[in-house]
């Protein structure tokens, strides 16, 4: 809620709904600007306001600018779209249940309404077993390349031929992890995509123009670690994004494969965490779109 | 599914209400169907325990009645029923404890111990339900209750959904009799029991929920606190847990009220108690009489002479200790309670002048006892105690005001409450001032309800 009143303080004209890859995580790093500001910095635009925070999602952002008022100045929003939260790892997560908790109070209800919905526990409380079954399950419905007959098949071989092979127990984890975060089929069944669709609707109804920009991925890594069949998922899922949302008349800038594996920080869990080379560039390609189809 | 869920608040005036549209004869099929699914929301493939333990004991009570004059098929009957519970009981909540000490203990000596530990999840409300159970198999064989002929009421016995998790355990001659009664629509019993829903919640929701996300800060890092605030983590503890099981047994009975039922009280202000055989005879009372009437009496009672009696009380205490939960710690504090009655017992009559003063040590007594419950292993309860005679850390609990305001209220209604319950006190009310009354708690409960997820603390055993 700090964020929307923020927007309204500061008089936005443009929103930038973002998660922690706007953020400088990187210790090396002289830059600390997040990618909101680099952004506002490329365009020359002071109002841009930054409303992200980390771990959330389209069903978040949606829910944060549906709380802004209807009148406003504002005329732009820019939203991340992280491929990782279209799947069952993101969407069963542990942080899904703050996040649901967060987004409850967000709803343009009566805030006792509201507060009585969090404590009678309105949002997925799923125990740990429940999150491991609910993301297994996702996993064996979603299609993988021959010869495994699902994700979860890929899954489970890629950690017995790794294993087999010799590689430590952490690169075996991260090759297994990138697996469970990017083999998904999209569809407009996937929550993230109903989330993307409602902030169309919504920002067709305020009259505000929508940038969607596509996060990359360490697609170098990925494709040493596990192969460039899921590179080719992942390159398949931007488009069907960015061909869907482009369709409904949004603006969106794919920055899938823009980044070489130095930019990115995270060396045990797949993330979208730059360096301040990585999120400039990320800024740069938002800009330069942004400022092209003004 | 818990009580404190926006689910549990669709599921229960649905439930009620079906309950009173269908006709007497479909009436128990309903409320079993409902008890499943409350049951299975939690874990689903679980019932299938609960199945197996019912059919049994119900075809233990139908033949210890056909054999009424065969008195050793009789006790042979009995036994069956009660060793099958009783190894259902074993495997899913013991098995794990016992495997970890053998592999513990097979490491200490080094023996080869091709034993791993196991990991079998407990069925949640096991131990509550197997001592219902066992509650009508062994009344069936005294002759205090007829066996019930119709399966279907024998399973809504033991699953009736108010009381199948976390009790009150409940006797056959109570609950069995009543399931066959027909029930009226009365708007006494609505009023009634929403006014115990209502309290119920307020003491989970405002009072224990609030409450244990502090003395979890504690029991998590002891020595980062001072002595002032462990002692107060400790006292905090103490209606923590009352309010945490009061409330789950007031929201409980609050249901059953609501369908016309009355359940067991489970609770007479048991902190105003002036000596442990009394906080026993006030706390969780349908448990303490189950051990009484079915342990205590037929070990020899008070019937006995000293040392056999001191050795009666070590044994149902001790019992009453791994009932709670496979750890050393529930054993040690269940034998502790034993220790305490048998020098309160040796050391006599009280003095009716200074009984606010045993009033407050007994308080004292089972808040350190209470720390022995709440500690997750010996080392961690080691360390609390030790944090608790060093002290030395800076943090500080952080206990706001409503929470102050909630407490000295769940203190007041307890005290004022003592001679009656709830929903009765609240009754003899002007309108005005019970309106207040519920205006008060169902915005605490919105305004001041935790947030966090903390699940009743009697759900684990």
């Amino acid at each position: 809620m700090e964020k929307v009143q923020r927007a309204v303080d500061e008089q936005a004209e443009i929103i930038y709904l973002g998660e922690s890859s706007d953020f400088s995580v990187a210790d090396a790093d002289t830059d600390r600007r997040s990618i909101c500001r680099m952004v506002a910095d490329e365009l020359g635009e002071p109002r841009m306001c930054d409303m992200a925070s980390a771990a959330t999602h389209a069903g978040v952002f949606y829910d944060m600018m549906n709380r802004l008022p209807k009148e406003s100045n504002i005329h732009t929003a820019v939203v991340t779209v992280n491929m990782r939260s279209f799947t069952a790892e993101w969407i069963y997560s542990k942080l899904e249940t703050p996040l649901r908790k967060q987004q409850l109070m967000l709803k343009r209800r009566p805030a006792l309404w509201n507060k009585a919905m969090l404590v009678f526990k309105a949002y997925p409380r799923w125990s740990e077993k429940e999150r491991d079954r609910l993301v297994v399950k996702h996993l064996r419905r979603q299609a993988a390349p021959p010869p495994y007959a699902n994700a979860r098949a890929w899954d489970v071989a890629m950690a017995d031929s790794l294993t087999t092979a010799g590689w430590p127990q952490d690169s075996v984890a991260m090759a297994c992890h990138y697996i469970k975060c990017f083999a998904t089929a999209m569809d407009e069944d996937n929550p993230r995509i109903r989330d993307l669709d409602r902030i169309v609707q919504l920002c067709r109804q305020r009259g505000w123009r929508l940038v969607m920009h596509i996060l990359p991925d360490n697609e170098e890594q990925m494709s040493r670690m596990v192969g460039q069949r899921l590179v080719q998922i992942l390159r398949d899922n931007g488009r069907y994004v960015q061909q869907r949302y482009e369709e409904m008349g949004a603006t969106v800038v794919n920055n899938q494969g823009l980044l070489p594996d130095s930019t990115f920080t995270e060396r045990n869990y797949p993330t979208e965490h730059y360096t301040q080379e990585g999120r400039l560039a990320v800024a740069k390609a938002i800009a330069a779109i942004m400022e092209s189809e003004k | 599914m818990l009580f404190n869920t926006i689910e549990f608040l669709v599921f229960l005036p649905v439930v009620t209400a079906l309950f009173y549209l269908l006709p007497q004869r479909w009436r128990w099929l309903w409320l079993l169907a409902a008890s499943c699914f409350f049951y299975m929301w939690f874990i689903p493939q679980y019932i299938l325990i609960l199945a197996a333990t019912i059919a049994i004991d119900y075809e233990a009570g139908l033949l210890m009645e056909r054999w009424n004059d065969r008195p050793r098929w009789r006790r042979w009957c009995l036994v069956s029923s009660v060793v099958s519970t009783c190894v259902v009981l074993f495997v899913f909540k013991y098995l794990n404890f016992c495997s970890e000490n053998l592999v513990l203990m097979a490491q200490h000596f080094g023996w080869a111990h091709p034993q791993r530990a196991l990991n079998i999840a407990l069925p949640i409300g096991l131990s509550f339900h197997t001592f219902q159970s066992l509650s009508y198999v062994i009344e069936v064989y005294r002759g205090n209750q007829r066996a019930e002929r119709h399966a279907g009421y024998y399973a809504l016995y033991v699953m009736f959904y108010p009381q199948l998790v976390t009790g009150p355990i409940e006797r056959p001659q109570n609950l069995l009799r009543q399931l066959h009664e027909k029930k009226e629509l009365q708007a006494d019993n609505i009023a009634r029991g929403m006014r115990l829903v209502l309290f119920g919640l307020f003491l989970k929701m405002v009072v224990a929920d609030n409450i244990g996300t502090l003395v979890d800060q504690v029991y998590a890092a002891p020595q980062d606190f001072g002595r002032a605030d462990i002692v107060l983590a400790m006292v905090l503890y103490s209606f923590q847990i009352y309010g945490d099981f009061f409330g789950y047994s007031t929201i409980a009975l609050g249901c059953a009220r609501m369908m016309g039922f009355t359940l067991t009280d489970n609770f007479r202000t048991p902190y105003l108690a002036d000596s442990i055989r009394e906080f026993w005879h006030r706390w969780h009372i349908s448990l303490s009489t189950w051990f009484r009437d079915y342990l205590y009496i037929p070990l020899g009672g008070n019937r006995v002479k000293l040392p056999r009696w001191m050795l009666n009380t070590m044994v149902v205490f001790t019992v009453c200790g791994i009932w709670h939960g496979a750890n050393w710690t529930f054993m040690l504090w269940g034998a502790a309670y034993g220790v305490l009655l048998i020098v309160e017992k040796l050391a006599g009559s009280k003095n009716g002048r200074w009984r606010w003063m045993h009033v407050a040590l007994t308080f004292t007594a089972v808040t350190l006892l209470w720390t022995v419950f709440r500690a997750p292993s010996l080392g961690a309860l080691a360390d609390i105690y030790g944090a608790l005679i060093h002290g030395g850390g800076n943090s500080h609990l952080n206990i706001g005001a409503p929470l102050i305001v909630a407490l000295a209220a769940f203190i007041a209604i307890d005290v004022l409450t003592r001679r009656t319950r709830f929903d009765e006190w609240c009754g003899r009310m002007a309108a005005p001032l019970r309106w207040t009354i519920y205006a008060l708690m169902a915005f605490a409960i919105v305004a001041f309800g935790s947030v966090e997820q903390h699940p009743f603390i009697y759900f684990q055993f």
